[in-house]
């Protein structure tokens, strides 16, 4: 009790509401942006988190990805292009509820659903946390190896790409944070005489050149969006009540299949969207109406990106895996604030644990107002002119880069150097996620695998021996084997078909 | 046949993992260890020279059509139309002024190198120059505001200062 009258404390001081309101209205304002994501959103914060206490750190990060993720809604309703692209798999049904005049309403089970998602998706980071804290305590190298080698194969595994591109990408993260004198000899590696390589690539310049320049030079390439046309909007949350009664299968599969992609490392709003959608239109009585404007795969979807958001701060605060693109930036915002992921966090620092709940609540419940009047105003935000705001965003990604690494011109030089190499990767198909995934867990998975080695001298042996860490290795090699699987499952159908034709 | 962007990325990954693992065997190690600062490294390089060498042999590419038709299903008509061929160029913009940037911005001062970026990439986005000069006016202020004021970072003065 004591910790929760402490959390409250540490939730309401003034920083750290100012830093909730101030994060929410930026967080709605760059979803609603076509082009902007919320990954995006949080990597162009980071410069800003810098200079806040740990909790309103926090706080600005979860509050204002809860609010790009909703908000990338409001342009596909109305535009039909994604604001983010954890909207992107349920614009088409959207945007036609939208032509057939029904805007509000798909608006209002956007916003509706998005924050009951939310909610709901904080739940079970309240309560699968501290359950499986309680059990990682027990966990040695061994056991942190494989499960860092699972966050790094999932991340493979759900990349919408080539599972063998996945994991190129992956292994170039992990060798990038090879860079550097931080490594278990202390000798420089990799860094050909260079003083500035001799630290090692720091995260943060990483993250904005790949999220953020990259976006703007993406969106150099790419025509400018049409304008939308200002529409009067009756009531927004108008029938959504009876929305939620009658389609609660619909919502409370969201909701938990949003939950498990979360917790998986490296899947986060955009594949829940994906999944959410099919499973919609699979189990549903009239798949032939979506895309048509049907309200189901509306209300799953929406449903479930948003609780994939808090429950990948599971894996993001347990073991420093990220759960998605949006944790993956928020771990080294926890390692900056001194918020160290581990089991222990919860331990002994619970009232920040509880600080971090009440946000999320917290900024659900303020998204349904402050969502409105954004959608109120939606003709003048989602219009603002490409060409004033992406060059605005480019020189933050330079200056935030550099104020956050101490006023080095070093880490600017990283920021032009990852946006390049985020962008060429994302036009050949290599998942930029998969990348970032390995660039921030690198130095964990030496560690933990250096450490089990000099612990068995050299032996592979208790890598498969010891009971958890022996289901861990066949989970990872389950996730590594599963394209295989999916790959020759699809030829035999195929081959079915042929035969049956 | 695979296309001629996976042979020339593949082999790109492959060259770098071999490259990797031959650094990384160089490594000295540490006295009475047996596994050092050599194995990562080696251990890396070792599945990226194996990655690359299936990328170029197409292994996986099944899974990209899959996800492509998917993508193209979901997106408006007229936004996958292809652009002349001359923007794909322009993307190089982005990065080459943020190295501006790095290399300006200590002897120009911030106000001034930002104010260069800015009109320099809103004309290139299209922007009427009514848009773009007291955009590359205005909005270096606004940074430089939220960076001094709120966040106390000095930014450099260079040879234009902040005036307060």
């Amino acid at each position: 009790m004591d910790t929760l009258i402490q959390a409250f404390g540490l939730v309401f001081a003034p920083e750290v509401m100012i830093a909730i309101f101030a994060s929410a209205i930026y967080g709605l304002v760059v979803g609603s942006l076509p082009g902007l994501s919320a990954t995006m959103a949080t990597a162009l914060l980071v410069p800003i988190t810098f200079y806040l206490s740990p909790i309103a750190a926090i706080a600005t990060i979860i509050t204002a990805s809860a609010m790009a993720i909703f908000s990338g809604d409001i342009p596909g309703c109305l535009l039909r292009i994604p604001g983010t692209p954890a909207s992107a798999a349920y614009v088409d049904d959207a945007y036609a509820m939208t032509r057939k005049g029904e805007a509000e309403t798909a608006l209002g089970i956007c916003l509706w659903f998005s924050a009951l998602g939310g909610i709901a998706g904080t739940l079970s980071l309240m309560v699968l946390a501290p359950t499986l804290a309680e059990f990682a305590l027990s966990f040695s190298t061994y056991e942190n190896f494989w499960l860092a080698m699972l966050g790094l194969m999932c991340a493979t595994l759900v990349a919408r790409s080539s599972p063998i591109k996945a994991i190129a990408a992956m292994l170039l993260g992990l060798l990038i944070t090879c860079i550097g004198i931080d490594n278990p000899g202390g000798v420089p590696r990799f860094t050909f005489g260079s003083t500035d390589l001799l630290g090692g690539i720091e995260v943060i310049p990483a993250l904005v050149g790949v999220f953020a320049l990259s976006e703007v030079m993406r969106s150099l390439t790419e025509r400018e969006p049409p304008k939308l046309e200002h529409r009067k909007l009756g009531s927004i949350l108008k029938g959504q009540i009876e929305l939620t009664k009658k389609h609660p299968k619909q919502q409370v599969r969201g909701n938990i299949v949003g939950i498990i992609i979360g917790v998986l490392p490296g899947a986060g709003a955009d594949m829940a969207a994906w999944v959410s959608y099919a499973m919609a239109k699979r189990f549903s009585k009239t798949p032939e109406k979506f895309g048509t404007g049907h309200p189901e795969g509306l209300i799953e979807a929406g449903a479930s990106n948003n609780a994939s958001l808090a429950s990948g701060w599971v894996p993001a605060l347990l073991f420093g895996i990220p759960g998605d693109t949006i944790t993956a930036i928020a771990i080294g915002v926890l390692y900056m604030k001194g918020l160290n992921p581990g089991p222990t966090l919860f331990t002994e620092q619970a009232s920040s644990m509880y600080a971090f709940y009440i946000i999320f609540l917290l900024g659900n419940i303020i998204m349904i107002p402050l969502g409105i009047i954004l959608i109120r105003m939606a003709s003048r935000v989602v219009g603002a002119p490409r060409s004033a705001v992406m060059p605005v965003i480019m020189v933050f990604c330079a200056v935030g880069a550099f104020a956050t690494a101490g006023n080095n011109l070093f880490a600017v030089w990283c920021v032009a150097f990852f946006g390049c190499l985020g962008y060429v990767m994302d036009k050949n198909g290599y998942p930029v996620a998969a990348m970032v995934l390995g660039v921030v867990m690198g130095t964990m998975v030496e560690q933990s695998l250096v450490t089990s080695l000099i612990k068995s001298d050299g032996s592979i042996l208790p890598f498969f021996s010891r009971p958890v860490s022996m289901v861990l290795a066949a989970m990872t090699i389950t996730a590594l084997l599963w394209p295989v699987f999916v790959w020759t499952w699809r030829r035999m159908q195929a081959r079915r078909r042929v035969s049956m034709a | 046949m695979t296309p001629l962007n996976d042979r020339i990325s593949g082999g790109a990954i492959a060259t770098l993992g071999a490259i990797a693992f031959l650094y990384g065997s160089k490594l000295p190690p540490v006295p009475g260890q047996q596994v050092g600062p050599a194995a990562f490294p080696m251990v890396v390089g070792g599945l990226l020279v194996l990655c690359g060498l299936m990328i170029v042999l197409g292994v996986g590419r099944h899974f990209e059509e899959v996800a492509e038709a998917d993508l193209a299903s979901h997106t408006a008509p007229e936004y996958l139309e292809p652009l002349p061929a001359w923007r794909a160029w322009l993307a190089l913009l982005p990065p080459a002024l943020v190295v501006f940037y790095a290399l300006a911005s200590e002897r120009l001062g911030f106000l001034l190198t930002a104010g260069i970026m800015v009109l320099i990439a809103s004309l290139a986005f299209g922007a009427r120059p009514k848009l773009a000069v007291p955009l590359a006016l205005i909005a270096p202020f606004v940074i430089n505001l939220i960076f001094l004021k709120l966040l106390r970072v000095p930014l450099p003065g260079g040879m234009l200062p902040f005036p307060w």
